[in-house]
């Protein structure tokens, strides 16, 4: 078990992960709210659809999503610039201590919070303590064809290079690390360093806006530094002291 | 001589060519498919673990992006953009994303069948041979007169074909129809860009250098013409960079759409008012400027229009001001606006704000996207005057037969237009449909195409391309069920047909009509790529998923009396009666036929957040003196028809509007679509504008409680929005 004393005080100067690895901007000034990542993200990762009770429930199993809030009454009523919310990939990740197996776990080598699945057992300790909402619960078997037929046909288009969930598992967000993975492999069987914009993820790459960019934050060099070295710059509840990989750029 | 090409030949041509990325191509009917294997079992061409990519073209709406197919042992794994290509480089909007939930569809139509009588479900299944036997005996026994063709607005080969064998034959030309024209009211934009720009097409508005942004109801963040284009025209526009500040945009609009979310300023006008807005702030522009007062703004009363369309003269006269003073100001004409009484009066005046901004032709400004290779001229798809006229023809014997092919009448279009009624004086009626749609089951044969990632073809981008495009399509994986090619299908029936149908069709099969249709291009300059003969080229073309200029050709809308003509706007007409004016909105994650892909309808609605289901906007103030609260099913009863919903109480509408969207409400059309949410089509009665489009944004309706409650499922927290609950008031 965890030594009591390695867990740090909420706020405390957390060290380790702190100067990150892999890191997203996202412009709200430029994000339309128009789900193409949501859908793009669903599509490469093989997240479950859980239909129309479900997702009444707050099981639905987006691993991001846009949030909006209205501000003031009409005449005077306004929509809070679209902010695409999905797992911060913190340097000090609150989900990451109160997880008994290990299964929500820090990577070393990629600096990103890993979610293991066949360790998981659902005790979601993870998703209660995340700030941001991100985690989502697989509540029942969605993805199992013997229950539901249609995903007979439906299946062929799962990622071969992504696990397919089962119930009682907590998911999220990987950063699409195994498209960091493919471009590691790709350009180390060729001797060189990943690019910059070399490959994103899934998001990121449908977005007709432009508004994500995603890369190496320890890169000064990189487009997502000099886009999150801007004054618009802020992020998501970083009072907490989670050290958040995602940048928000403000809106207008 | 394609079939002598395998496909080994073709990587190896490839490879010498511009193959800077994987993207890969069929080459012919002798290797026209790869087929979907075990994982287990790898194909010569495969290594283990690696994809295979294929550039096609999106058919979820007509915008004509291109795509790169990721596949897998013949699986189609991800959809993405392709990244040069110049309507959406590389991006996509949701719809695109979900067409493998299209492809991969529990529900497809898997064989030709013979339905036993219109309307059921029960059908026998039919071989191929005697399918195509039954379309020839369809076009040789009747007139030509007698023969119809109803068509989607994609895709174009097809279309082509269908053309083609018209003008042989003397069978009528084929009518196209889709509901996005409509909710776009294209013919009154078209028919406005006549009157004021000299061309009869549809304008495209370059957001991406301008300054200033005033858009009168269109949602091109939405739906509108060519969505991913115009999202990285607003996404260059809003972008600060060193050589332009950031762009202001002012939505004016009665409901606040995801659109007017995005905007700096939303103006809630009273509907029907957008053109005397438009008018308005051209003449208060034109005194800000302190230019000679032009004829077309001479005549309204800027007072009096801020009295009719509850925006206070002050507003008129800072944003008049604003638009005078910027060195780059838009203003676009969408499609609420234009789907009034008044519809086409209010076009004219939102292009003549152009005229007065001088921006035509510039950056910035307006101008006409360059005309598609194969192209002589834009192909509008019918209004729904016209719509309202074929199905008089149908519903008075005239057509014996009627083939349906790309889209859904018996959905898509207003109830009041009765198309299921009409359809019973056809003599036959086969649809092409690869879902089990509304109109499908209208249909006494149903004979499926392929879905479009199994279809060979191309498809023109009308509009938001710099550059003339043919945007290109090939199959990325074998088909999956028994389905088989329309144009195949009618390539057979007319050599079977004989006569003056073999005689238009002298093709082998669609890919033969293709590489005949493109041979045009071979020789051309100054496209993405040149090939010396017909092989090449083809396989240039479905390498790159196309062919297209290199450089940008936007044709200067010529426009010298614009500014010295009349604009009429009158007075909105509004059709029955009621507390409220009913505003149909297209759903822009369902888009008109999203409904039957389940990751599409688990989408949240990017301003109510509902997923699955339809809801009506109510203003919150409206709601709580009516009584009503979140989830209260309404009635809402139009001149032309009722439907029951559940309200969402939307805190950016007129107190005076209800919106609905449109794209549920299917009572066929797979497991996914059926018995799911409300159909507006059926509260629309037949009243259009002077363009000919539907005044589908002019109605009044009346709403009844039910005393019944739905839950709608939403992703937003039911304790977030004005701190309600779960129905209990605050
Ligand atoms: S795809 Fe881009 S614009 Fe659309 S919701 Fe996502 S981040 Fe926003
Ligand atoms: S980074 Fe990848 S996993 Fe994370 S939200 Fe984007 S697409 Fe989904
Ligand atoms: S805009 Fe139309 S063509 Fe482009 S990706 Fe979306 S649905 Fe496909």
């Amino acid at each position: 078990m965890m030594n009591k004393s390695n867990i740090p005080e909420v706020g405390a100067n957390f060290a380790e992960g702190e100067q990150g690895k892999w890191g997203m901007v996202i412009d709200r000034d430029l994000c339309t709210g128009c789900q193409a990542c949501v859908a793009a993200c669903s599509m490469e990762n093989n997240v479950a659809f859980v239909g129309e009770e479900d997702s009444g429930y707050g099981r639905s199993m987006h691993w991001i999503r846009i949030e909006r809030f209205w501000e003031g009454e009409y005449p005077e009523v306004k929509m809070t610039s679209q902010q695409p919310v999905l797992c911060q990939q913190c340097g000090h990740a609150p989900c990451e201590p109160v997880c008994p197996p290990f299964a929500a776990v820090h990577s070393q080598a990629e600096q990103l919070n890993l979610q293991v699945y066949n360790r998981c057992v659902g005790t979601r300790y993870c998703a209660n303590n995340c700030p941001y909402q991100v985690r989502v619960f697989n509540w029942r078997d969605y993805t199992d064809d013997r229950l539901d037929p249609a995903l007979v046909t439906l299946k062929n288009q799962y990622n071969p290079d992504v696990t397919v969930r089962r119930r009682g598992v907590m998911e999220k967000c990987t950063f699409c690390i195994q498209r960091i993975h493919k471009a590691q492999d790709k350009a180390k069987s060729e001797g060189r360093e990943v690019a910059d914009g070399e490959f994103t993820t899934a998001c990121a790459q449908a977005c007709p806006a432009n508004a994500i960019t995603f890369g190496r934050v320890d890169n000064p060099e990189s487009l997502v530094s000099q886009l999150a070295g801007q004054n618009r710059g802020s992020k998501l509840l970083e009072e907490l002291g989670t050290l958040p990989q995602v940048t928000y750029l403000n809106g207008g | 001589m394609s079939k002598n090409f395998s496909r080994r030949d073709f990587l190896k041509l490839a490879g010498v060519g511009a193959a800077t990325t994987a993207v890969l191509t069929g080459c012919g009917p002798a290797s026209k498919y790869v087929t979907r294997q075990q994982y287990l079992e790898m194909p010569e061409y495969n290594y283990n673990g690696q994809s295979t990519y294929y550039a096609t073209t999106c058919r979820e709406c007509a915008a004509a992006c291109g795509l790169v197919v990721r596949t897998m042992q013949g699986r189609a794994l991800k959809v993405d953009g392709t990244a040069n290509h110049p309507v959406n480089f590389g991006k996509t909007c949701a719809r695109g994303q979900a067409a493998l939930h299209g492809l991969y569809n529990p529900d497809r139509v898997t064989d030709p069948v013979q339905r036993t009588a219109r309307g059921g479900d029960a059908t026998t299944i039919m071989g191929w041979d005697a399918a195509v036997q039954t379309v020839a005996d369809a076009l040789k026994n009747n007139q030509p007169s007698e023969i119809a063709f109803l068509m989607g607005m994609a895709p174009d080969h097809l279309f082509d074909l269908v053309t083609d064998l018209a003008k042989t034959t003397g069978i009528n030309a084929p009518v196209r129809f889709g509901a996005l024209g409509a909710f776009e009211s294209r013919t009154t934009l078209s028919k406005a860009s006549e009157v004021v720009f000299g061309q009869a097409s549809i304008p495209f508005f370059d957001m991406g250098g301008a300054d200033v942004v005033f858009s009168f109801g269109a949602n091109f963040l939405e739906t509108w013409l060519s969505p991913v284009a115009y999202t990285r025209g607003f996404s260059n526009m809003r972008r600060a960079n060193h050589t332009k500040q950031r762009g202001y945009f002012v939505q004016f609009e009665p409901r606040m759409s995801q659109t007017a979310a995005k905007a700096d300023e939303w103006i809630p006008v009273v509907p029907g008012t957008e053109g005397l807005v438009a008018l308005a702030i051209g003449k208060l522009a034109a005194e800000a400027r302190g230019v000679s007062m032009p004829r077309a703004f001479a005549g309204v009363d800027a007072a009096d229009v801020a009295v009719r369309s509850g925006v206070k003269l002050e507003t008129l006269e800072r944003l008049a001001g604003m638009f005078a003073n910027s060195a780059s100001a838009l203003a676009v004409p969408g499609g609420a606006a234009l789907g009034q009484s008044n519809g086409l009066g209010t076009a004219e005046a939102v292009l003549t704000l152009n005229a007065l901004a001088d921006n035509l032709g510039k950056p910035g400004g307006v101008s006409f996207s360059p005309v598609s290779p194969l192209n002589d001229e834009y192909h509008r798809p019918a209004s729904m005057k016209e719509m309202q006229d074929f199905i008089q023809q149908m519903a008075a014997g005239k057509f014996k037969v009627l083939f349906v092919h790309g889209v859904n009448p018996a959905f898509e279009l207003p109830a009041s237009l009765d198309f299921a009624g009409a359809s019973a004086n056809v003599g036959q009626i086969i649809s092409f449909s690869t879902f089990p749609d509304e109109t499908a089951l209208l249909a006494d044969y149903v004979f499926p195409d392929h879905h479009s990632l199994e279809s060979w073809g191309y498809q023109r981008a009308a509009t938001g391309a710099a550059q003339s495009v043919l945007s290109g399509a090939q199959p990325v994986v074998s088909p999956y069920f028994n389905t088989r090619s329309t144009v195949d299908v009618l390539l057979a029936a007319a050599q079977l047909a004989g006569g003056d149908f073999a005689t238009a069709l002298p093709f082998a099969d669609e890919y033969e009509f293709i590489q005949n249709k493109v041979s045009v291009l071979v020789g051309e300059a100054g496209g993405l790529f040149s090939a010396p003969d017909l092989p090449t080229f083809i396989a240039y073309f479905q390498q790159h998923g196309g062919w297209w200029k290199t450089e940008a050709g936007f044709v200067t809308p010529s426009a010298p009396d614009a500014l010295n003509r009349n604009i009429n706007v009158s007075e909105a007409q509004f059709a029955g009666e009621g507390e409220f004016v009913l505003l149909p909105f297209v759903s822009p994650t369902l888009g008109e036929a999203g409904a039957n892909k389940p990751w599409l309808q688990e989408l949240a609605d990017p301003t109510t957040t509902v997923m699955w289901n339809t809801w009506v906007e109510i203003n919150p103030v409206t709601a709580h003196e009516l009584g009503l609260e979140n989830d209260d099913v309404v009635k809402i009863v139009s001149e032309a028809g009722e439907l029951e919903v559940p309200v969402y109480l939307y805190p950016a509408i007129r107190p005076d509007v209800i919106a609905i969207p449109f794209g549920q409400g299917h009572t066929a059309y797979g497991r996914y679509a059926a018995g799911r949410g409300a159909n507006p089509a059926k509260l629309m009665g037949p009243h259009f504008n002077e363009a000919g489009d539907i005044a589908f944004a002019g109605m009044k309706v009346k709403l009844e409680k039910t005393g019944r409650q739905q839950f709608l499922s939403r992703l937003e927290s039911r304790m977030g929005v004005y701190g309600e609950g779960m129905g209990e008031e605050h």
